[in-house]
C-alpha cells in the first residue's frame, strides 16, 4: 500500500489517497474517492531524478507519488518494466560508458568522419555551384585585394604553357584556368578558387624567380584544385561550426568561436599536406624533383618572415615540416 | 470514473497566506546522467533524437521546480517539436541560399520570413504554455494574432529605424503581450511594469558597456602601440599580422568578459523587474536574483566548462537555474487549492493542442 496525492485535473485541490495493486489492477482509495483501473490503462511517468512520479489516468486525473523507491517496489511486483533509456540514465556505469562513447564519437567524427564525408560531398557538388562561388569570390577580390598583373605578356604565356603542358598521372594535361594578378596585401602567394581556377601573384613569381620552382608551386595549387579543397574546407567548417554552436549554444553563443577557429586551422593544415603530396607525385611524373617545391616554399617563407613561426595557430603548417617532407619525397 | 465530489473547500481560511518559496530540487550529478545518455542518442541518430532529448530536459527542469508542495509538469509531444524544428531548418536553408544569390529572391525570402515570424512566435507561446501545468491545471496563452504583429513586426521596425533607442520600449511591450495574455486555468495573469523602468535598466547596462569599452580601447591601443614600436625596430613592414591577430584576440577576450560581467547584471535586474510585476490573478510574485551572485555563477560556470571541454555543462545549467529559482517566491492572496482549470468550451483559439512548436526560446 502506498500513499499518494490525487488531482482530478479540474482544480488544484489535493486529496490524499492510498494505492494498491492486485494482479494487474490499480486501486485508488481516499477521501471521497474509490475506483479501480487496469494497470495497462495507466500511464506511468519515467523516473526522473528525484521528481515525484505521476500515474496518469485517461480522463486527465493523476496520482503523484513522492516515495520513489516504494513505487518501484510496487510496480515491479506487477511486472512493470521501466524504459531502457530511463534505466540507463540512472546507473553510474552505463552513464560512464555513454560518456566514453560520446568522447570517442566526437573524436572520430572530427578526425575521420567529417573530412571523409566532406571529400565525398565536395566531389558531388555540381560544377555550376563551384563556378558561381568562384565568380563571386573573384569579383569581390578584384579591386580591393587583387590588382591586374604587371608581368610581361610573354612571361605570363611561358608560365601558362609550362603549366598546361604538364603530364598528369591519369593521362591528360591540366585543364584548369590560370590567372595572374598582383596583390601588395597578400604578397608572394598563390591560391585556388572553388571551381579550380588558380591565381598566381606577381610577387610570388618575383620571389621564387626560378621557372621550375614556380611550376612546382603551381602543382601544389593543382593539388587543391583536383581535391576540390576549397569546397571541402567550406563544408567541413560549416558543419563543424554548426555542431559547436549546437553543443555550446545552449550555454553561450560567443564561446563557440575559439574552438571553431582552432579546429578549422587543423583541417587547413591537413589539406596543405595533401596538396604537397599531390605536387610531389606530379613533379616526379614529369621528371622533376619534389625538392623544387621545397626550395620555393623556403623562399616564400623567407619573404613572409614573422608569419612563418605562428606554428600551431597558422593555417599554413610550419614550413620547416613541409620542406622536410618534400626533401624526403625527393630521395 | 471518479465519484462525485462532495462540496466544501478545504480548510485554511486565514486572512494571510504564507509566502511559498520556489525551490529547485534537481542536482548536476543526476542531470549529467540524463544529459550524456541523451547526447549519445542524439549523435547516433544524427540529431533526430534531439527533440525527444529536449522534452526530457524540460520535464527534468519542470518536475524539479516546486512551489507550495507541488511541482510543475511539461506535456510537449516530441514529434511536434521535431516537425517544428524541420520547418525552422527549412527557413534557415531558404534564407542562406537566398542570401548567397544576391538577387531579388533574397528580399522575397527575408520578407516572407519577417511576415510569418510574429505568427510563429505567438504559436510557440501557445505551445509552451499549453504544455505546462501545475497540479494538473494547464496554462494557456490567449494573445491575439493581430496584437502579435503590432508587438513584434511594427515595434521591431520602429526599433530598427530609431537605432535601437526604442529597444526598452519594445521589450516592455513584448512582456506585456506575453504576460497579460497568459492564463493559469481560469485565472488570468497581469503585467504591471512600466516602460520607464525598462529604460532605467537599459541605461545602466549601456553605461556599464561604455565604461568597459573605454577600458578595452585603452588596453587595446596600449598593446597595439607596443607591438608597432617592436615591429619598427625589427624592420618588418607594417601591418604585421601578429599585431592584427593580437588585437582580434584582445577583442574576443573582451567580448567574453563583457558577456560574463555585464550580461548577468542586466539579466538579473530585468528578470527581477519582470517577475515582481507579474501577477497570477491576485497572487503576487517576488523575484530577488542577486546581480553580483549571478556574475559569480557565470564566471565560475564559464571557467569550469572551458577546462572540462564542455562536460561541466549539465552542472552549470543546474547551478544557474537553481540560483535563479531560489530567488523567487509566490505570495498567495488566497488558498492555493482554489485554482480551476479552464472550461473546455472556453479554451480560446481553436486547436491549442495542435499548435506546432516552432522552438523559439525567447530568453527573458
Amino acid at each position: 500500500m502506498l500513499t499518494a496525492d490525487f488531482f482530478d485535473g479540474h482544480s488544484t485541490r489535493v486529496r490524499k489517497v492510498a494505492l494498491r495493486i492486485d494482479g494487474q489492477t490499480l486501486s485508488v482509495s481516499g477521501e471521497n474517492i474509490e475506483f479501480q483501473v487496469p494497470l495497462g490503462e495507466v500511464h506511468v511517468d519515467e523516473r526522473l531524478g528525484r521528481a515525484p512520479r505521476r500515474l496518469r489516468f485517461s480522463d486527465g486525473a493523476f496520482c503523484e507519488v513522492g516515495d520513489l523507491d516504494a513505487l518501484d517496489a510496487l510496480l515491479s511486483s506487477a511486472d512493470h518494466r521501466d524504459g531502457w533509456v530511463d534505466r540507463t540514465q540512472r546507473r553510474a556505469r552505463p552513464v560512464l560508458v555513454c560518456l566514453a562513447a560520446v568522447v570517442a564519437l566526437a573524436f572520430a567524427g572530427y578526425m575521420w568522419a567529417l573530412p571523409w564525408a566532406a571529400s565525398v560531398a565536395a566531389m558531388k557538388v555540381p560544377e555550376v555551384v563551384g563556378r558561381q562561388l568562384s565568380v563571386a569570390t573573384l569579383r569581390a577580390l578584384d579591386g580591393p585585394i587583387l590588382l591586374p598583373s604587371a608581368l610581361p605578356e610573354a612571361r605570363q604565356q611561358k608560365l601558362s604553357d609550362d603549366f598546361h603542358n604538364l603530364n598528369l598521372p591519369g593521362s591528360g594535361h591540366p585543364q584548369e584556368v590560370l590567372l595572374f594578378r598582383s596583390s601588395p596585401q597578400l604578397g608572394a602567394n598563390a591560391f585556388t578558387l572553388p571551381d579550380g581556377t588558380i591565381i598566381i601573384l606577381d610577387e610570388l613569381v618575383k620571389v621564387v624567380d626560378d621557372d621550375q620552382q614556380i611550376l612546382a608551386a603551381m602543382c601544389h595549387e593543382l593539388g587543391h584544385a583536383h581535391g576540390r579543397h576549397g569546397l571541402r574546407l567550406l563544408l567541413q567548417s560549416s558543419v563543424l561550426g554548426t555542431f559547436l554552436a549546437l553543443y555550446v549554444g545552449d550555454f553561450s553563443s560567443v564561446l563557440a568561436v575559439a574552438p571553431a577557429t582552432l579546429l578549422h586551422a587543423k583541417y587547413s593544415r591537413k589539406l596543405e599536406e595533401q596538396a604537397d603530396s599531390y605536387a610531389a607525385t606530379v613533379l616526379r611524373f614529369n621528371g622533376m624533383s619534389p625538392v623544387l617545391l621545397a626550395e620555393a616554399l623556403k623562399k616564400l617563407a623567407a619573404a613572409h618572415q614573422g608569419k612563418a613561426d605562428m606554428g600551431y595557430m597558422s593555417t599554413h603548417p610550419a614550413i620547416d615540416e613541409r620542406v622536410r617532407h618534400l626533401y624526403a619525397e625527393g630521395r | 470514473m471518479t465519484q462525485e465530489l462532495s462540496g466544501g473547500s478545504s480548510s485554511g481560511d486565514s486572512p494571510r497566506f504564507a509566502p511559498a518559496p520556489v525551490t529547485f530540487t534537481g542536482t548536476g550529478t543526476e542531470y549529467f546522467g540524463i544529459w550524456i545518455v541523451n547526447l549519445l542518442l542524439t549523435i547516433v541518430t544524427l540529431g533526430i533524437y534531439a527533440s525527444w532529448a529536449k522534452v526530457r530536459r524540460l520535464q527534468y527542469f519542470y518536475r524539479h521546480t516546486e512551489v507550495a508542495g507541488s511541482t510543475f509538469d511539461f506535456h510537449g509531444n516530441p514529434v511536434k517539436i521535431f516537425i517544428g524544428r524541420l520547418i525552422a531548418l527549412a527557413m534557415l536553408i531558404a534564407y542562406n541560399v537566398s542570401v548567397r544569390l544576391h538577387s531579388l529572391m533574397t528580399l522575397v525570402v527575408v520578407g516572407a520570413i519577417a511576415i510569418i515570424m510574429p505568427w510563429l512566435l505567438r504559436n510557440s507561446f501557445r505551445f509552451r504554455l499549453y504544455n505546462s501545468s501545475w497540479r494538473g491545471i494547464r496554462f494557456h496563452f490567449r494573445g491575439a494574432v493581430g496584437a502579435a504583429y503590432r508587438v513584434f513586426l511594427l515595434n521591431g521596425f520602429l526599433t530598427m529605424i530609431t537605432l535601437y533607442l526604442l529597444a526598452p520600449f519594445m521589450h516592455q511591450r513584448v512582456k506585456a503581450y506575453q504576460h497579460n495574455n497568459s492564463w493559469f486555468g481560469q485565472t488570468q495573469c497581469s503585467f504591471h511594469a512600466r516602460v520607464g523602468e525598462f529604460y532605467k535598466i537599459y541605461l545602466l547596462w549601456l553605461v556599464g558597456l561604455l565604461l568597459f569599452g573605454t577600458l578595452v580601447i585603452f588596453g587595446g591601443i596600449g598593446s597595439t602601440f607596443v607591438a608597432i614600436s617592436h615591429a619598427k625596430e625589427s624592420g618588418a613592414p607594417p601591418p604585421n599580422p601578429m599585431v592584427i591577430l593580437k588585437m582580434i584576440g584582445v577583442l574576443y577576450g573582451a567580448l567574453i568578459l563583457a558577456a560574463v560581467l555585464i550580461g548577468p547584471v542586466f539579466h538579473a535586474l530585468i528578470t527581477n523587474l519582470i517577475w515582481r510585476n507579474t501577477r497570477i490573478g491576485e497572487h503576487r510574485i517576488e523575484c530577488k536574483i542577486s546581480p553580483l551572485g549571478l556574475v559569480w555563477i557565470g564566471i565560475s560556470n564559464l571557467f569550469l566548462t572551458v577546462i572540462t571541454l564542455g562536460l561541466f555543462m549539465p552542472w552549470a545549467m543546474i547551478r544557474l537555474i537553481k540560483f535563479q529559482l531560489n530567488a523567487v517566491t509566490l505570495v498567495p492572496a488566497s488558498d492555493m487549492q482554489e485554482f480551476l482549470a479552464a472550461e473546455p468550451d472556453k479554451i480560446g483559439a481553436v486547436g491549442e493542442e495542435t499548435a506546432t512548436a516552432f522552438d523559439f526560446d525567447i530568453s527573458l
